[in-house]
């Protein structure tokens, strides 16, 4: 009774009451392993030859931070709205998307942000002054000089471009038909690259035996003159042919107006497709002469099912013998050939097929075949230790070190190819004079991107990219509960009809809302975008937000559960030193 | 993909002393950012009865009432009697109890306080044993598993009790299962639960045990989903015990979610096979139930 009359005058008195909290309890004592935001590559940044730190252009694309994203291109490529359209998008052939559904439409994404920054007129500045000003010399305006020209300007150097020509853009100007890149797009690109107070001296043609000159008045001297001399057939006849990138460079001249009756297009790499379907468009009926087969073709299977669709018809298996003039027309004497197996070098070979032979009669003919360096202009093929072969760049040390750039030195022959020799000799020139000679392996090694040759700027001048983890994302490290199929979007494009009609451009450009949503399916492999599962699910509550995530270790038990729920493998676990 | 909407409120402190990875905090965690500040949890002897703190500690902010083992849907009715003799009849009493406390010792103050219809949400988070007092067995632990009083060849040959038809047939007012896998849809159901003011509710949740079932830290919330994602703890609403509503539909065959699991590792393909048979009746009862198919094929997270 008298505990029951206590009871209900105090009866806080005798329960207990906690009034202190947890937090005071360091429970990251029990961790054994310790979870830490490691940012990784994506496979897309790791092929593209321009080293393009793609996953996250896609991740501020998505969320319409479309300058941001224009900026982050801009420090590795100079000619996103070039690119955006001529690009062979080897970034979207290593897309983890594509084991799920598609892959992402990064070359479409980087045409709407390339054409969003010449409207806007967004530009990069300077990013560095160099301690003595530096003054290089380039030697060819193509896409590989202008790049040279364009990155050792972020890096605080003055250049002086000499052109042969009187307009900037090689192979970009001369090469490229008008239905892939507009003059237009490329004139307000290369504009933007002078911005940087680079200058072009035009109908300026160098010899080799001006370097030494050059040398004497420059700190530097990349050379990007491009591959001048046309392969020749060697057949008997041959002066009747026209040669394919001469004839390219006419129409975009406007010498050609139109070009009528069958045509011989022979070769099958992708000027023999430029050819064939600029043809399309003069008005002739051109006929691909492939001496191997369609899947042995170089050109890129994209190029070779748009010339297809445009009516270009294809001959597989035969080599031309001769070639004769027969009134208006000429005759092809054609070796009809059979597959022979696998070279050395992984191609499909063929062999003559006994005698048959065929003739095809045109009214004519034209060559593509390839080109190689004039012999004046071939990189030093001697061993030394004042010369390094760096995979886009052949580079000579001196007082004033050379580098031969461009299609001299490059593997394959592309624009984004061109933009990645073009940064390649910039860091390692940079590097050389900054630093020294023997410094530029190492030097070059930071700026990698992920284990191929791409090199990133940012990485060189030690920015957020340079302490990313080389190591690439394959899709089967990725968390794909939280992705569901998404199809890819496509821009607008001409059919095939239309295409036919002219040299206007074939593409379309995505709508804003297109751009945000493509770039959206994006995984963003590696990187970081804050979608917070890692905060979400701590069962510690120990994953703070702030500018990017950061781990409370006096609480982290170290379960990693944070490591399995982060979608895109931007976490790692390792073992707590004892 | 689009990021989960979690609330930002937080009701949990760090430095409690749950195991690494556990299922049951990442649980609580979610329930309180959806039930808010108004809310008193009753807590019976189970995992939480440790994790909420030892005195004079206490792990979340707000108030906590511990609770002999038998007595959460009794505790929770009292508290709520209180309180609104106290004039504060919005604020939400939460029971909070284990497998333990729900299916086993405490069904009975459960099945009182549901069939007297009180104004209590009565939440079990399962994690199928006892696990705090070392692993043994109890009526929701699943047919096929080990524990320490299910041993080696003994492993338990009967199966889950299913609580949700327990409940179902008291004619509740709204049950419904949530896993901490999909918070999304979990916290919906908490705010659903505390909005359906004056009437007994109940939440199945199912909350991994890594330190229970044999399975690395890091998978806890990768189970909870796969558990989800092969139909064995489907995830679907009950209203006034006959309205039936599925959130979703498993894609996965049950392997992919025993397969890593200490617990289950003794089983043959034909243990595997009897498995799944169980849990395909289920979900074919579940479905001759339902109004509609699923609501959805698979929830995204």
């Amino acid at each position: 009774m008298e505990i029951h009359t206590a009871l209900s005058k105090q009866p806080a008195v005798l329960l207990a009451c906690s009034t202190l909290s947890t937090d005071t309890n360091m429970t990251g004592t029990w961790r054994f392993v310790r979870p830490f935001h490691d940012e990784k590559t994506a496979p897309c940044g790791a092929a593209c030859p321009a080293g393009e730190d793609i996953a996250r252009i896609q991740m501020l694309t998505g969320r319409g931070a479309f300058r941001d994203a224009v900026e982050t291109i801009l420090l590795e490529n100079p000619f996103p709205a070039t690119c955006g359209r001529v690009c062979f998008q080897f970034c979207e052939g290593a897309c983890n998307r594509a084991s799920f559904d598609d892959p992402v439409g990064i070359r479409y994404v980087e045409r709407f942000l390339g054409d969003m920054a010449l409207a806007e007129g967004w530009a990069r500045v300077p990013l560095k002054e160099p301690e003595t000003p530096r003054k290089a010399a380039v030697i060819g305006a193509g896409p590989a000089g202008l790049s040279a020209a364009y990155f050792l300007g972020l890096l605080g150097w003055s250049c002086e471009v000499f052109e042969a020509a009187r307009e900037p853009g090689g192979l970009m100007r001369w090469g490229i038909p008008a239905y892939r890149l507009s003059k237009d797009v490329l004139q307000r690109e290369v504009a933007r690259i002078l911005r940087l107070g680079i200058v072009i001296k035009y109908g300026r043609t160098v010899r080799p035996q001006d370097l030494a000159r050059i040398r004497e008045e420059y700190d530097a001297v990349f050379v990007g003159c491009g591959l001048s001399r046309s392969i020749r057939l060697q057949i008997p006849g041959e002066d009747l042919a026209l040669e394919g990138l001469d004839f390219l460079g006419r129409i975009r001249r406007g010498e050609v107006d139109a070009v009528s009756g069958t045509a011989a297009v022979i070769g099958g790499g992708n000027t023999a497709m430029d050819v064939a379907r600029s043809l399309v468009r003069l008005g002739a009926e051109p006929i691909i002469v492939y001496r191997r087969r369609r899947e042995d073709m170089p050109a890129f299977e994209h190029e070779i099912i748009m010339a297809l669709e445009e009516g270009v018809r294809l001959m597989e298996l035969v080599s031309p013998l001769k070639a004769n003039r027969d009134g208006e027309d000429i005759i092809l004497t054609l070796q009809e050939m059979r597959p022979a197996g696998v070279g050395p070098d992984g191609r499909a070979r063929v062999a003559p097929d006994g005698e048959r032979r065929q003739s095809l009669r045109v009214r004519s003919l034209f060559t593509a075949l390839g080109s190689s360096a004039a012999p004046e202009w071939a990189p030093p093929a001697e061993q030394s230790q004042q010369l390094l072969r760096l995979g886009h760049i052949t580079i000579r040390n001196g007082p004033a070190p050379l580098v031969f750039g461009g299609d001299l030195t490059n593997e394959t022959q592309s624009v984004t190819d061109a933009v990645a020799s073009g940064k390649m000799a910039a860091l390692a020139l940079d590097t050389c004079l900054e630093e020294g000679w023997e410094r530029i392996i190492q030097s070059l090694g930071r700026a990698r991107v992920g284990p191929g040759p791409a090199l990133s700027m940012e990485s060189y001048l030690g920015g957020a990219r340079a302490d990313r983890n080389r190591t690439v994302v394959s899709f089967e490290q990725l968390n794909m509960d939280y992705f569901q199929p998404l199809q890819r979007i496509l821009p607008t494009i001409q059919s095939p009809e239309e295409r036919r009609a002219g040299f206007s451009e074939i593409e379309g450009v995505y709508k804003k809302e297109e751009a945000r949503a493509e770039a959206t399916r994006c995984f963003n492999c590696g990187i970081c975008n804050e979608c917070d599962n890692c905060r979400i699910f701590c069962p510690e509550v120990a994953v703070e937000a702030g500018s990017g995530r950061r781990i409370l270790l006096d609480y982290c038990k170290g379960c990693g559960i944070c490591v399995v729920e982060c979608p895109r493998n931007a976490l790692s676990l390792e073992e707590e030193a004892s | 993909m689009r990021p989960l909407q979690v609330p930002e409120e937080e009701y949990l402190r760090r430095g409690h002393v749950g195991c690494a990875g556990c299922g049951a905090v990442i649980a609580m965690r979610f329930a309180l950012k959806a039930l808010g500040p108004d809310t008193v949890v009753v807590i019976p002897a189970c995992c939480w009865g440790v994790i909420a703190g030892a005195y004079p500690q206490s792990s979340l902010d707000v108030p906590i009432l511990h609770a002999a083992f038998a007595t959460a849907g009794a505790t929770a009715s009292g508290v709520r009697a209180a309180l609104d003799m106290r004039g504060e009849p919005d604020t939400t009493v939460m029971a909070w109890a284990g497998d333990g406390g729900t299916f086993d010792i405490g069904l009975q103050s459960l099945s009182g306080a549901v069939e007297r219809d009180e104004d209590i949400l009565y939440v079990c988070y399962d994690n199928e044993a006892y696990m705090n007092t070392g692993v043994q067995r109890s009526s929701s632990t699943p047919y096929g598993t080990r524990t320490t009083t299910t041993p080696r060849e003994g492993w338990k040959r009967t199966r889950k009790k299913n609580i949700m038809e327990t409940l179902a047939a008291h004619r509740i007012a709204y049950a419904a299962t949530a896993s901490i896998a999909y918070p999304e849809d979990m916290i919906r159901k908490f705010r659903k639960a505390r909005d359906l003011k004056g009437h007994a509710r109940f939440l199945h949740v199912f909350a991994s045990c890594p330190t229970g079932w044999g399975v690395p830290s890091e998978l806890t919330v990768k189970l909870a989903r796969l558990a989800v994602r092969t139909n064995v703890f489907p995830l679907y609403e009950v209203e006034n015990g006959v309205s039936y509503t599925l959130n979703t539909e498993g894609d996965l065959p049950v392997r992919a979610y025993l397969s890593p699991q200490g617990r289950f590792r003794h089983l043959s393909p034909e243990d595997i096979q009897d498995i799944q048979r169980m849990v395909d009746e289920d979900w074919r009862l579940l479905r001759a139930k339902a109004q509609g198919p699923p609501q959805r094929a698979r929830l995204m997270a």
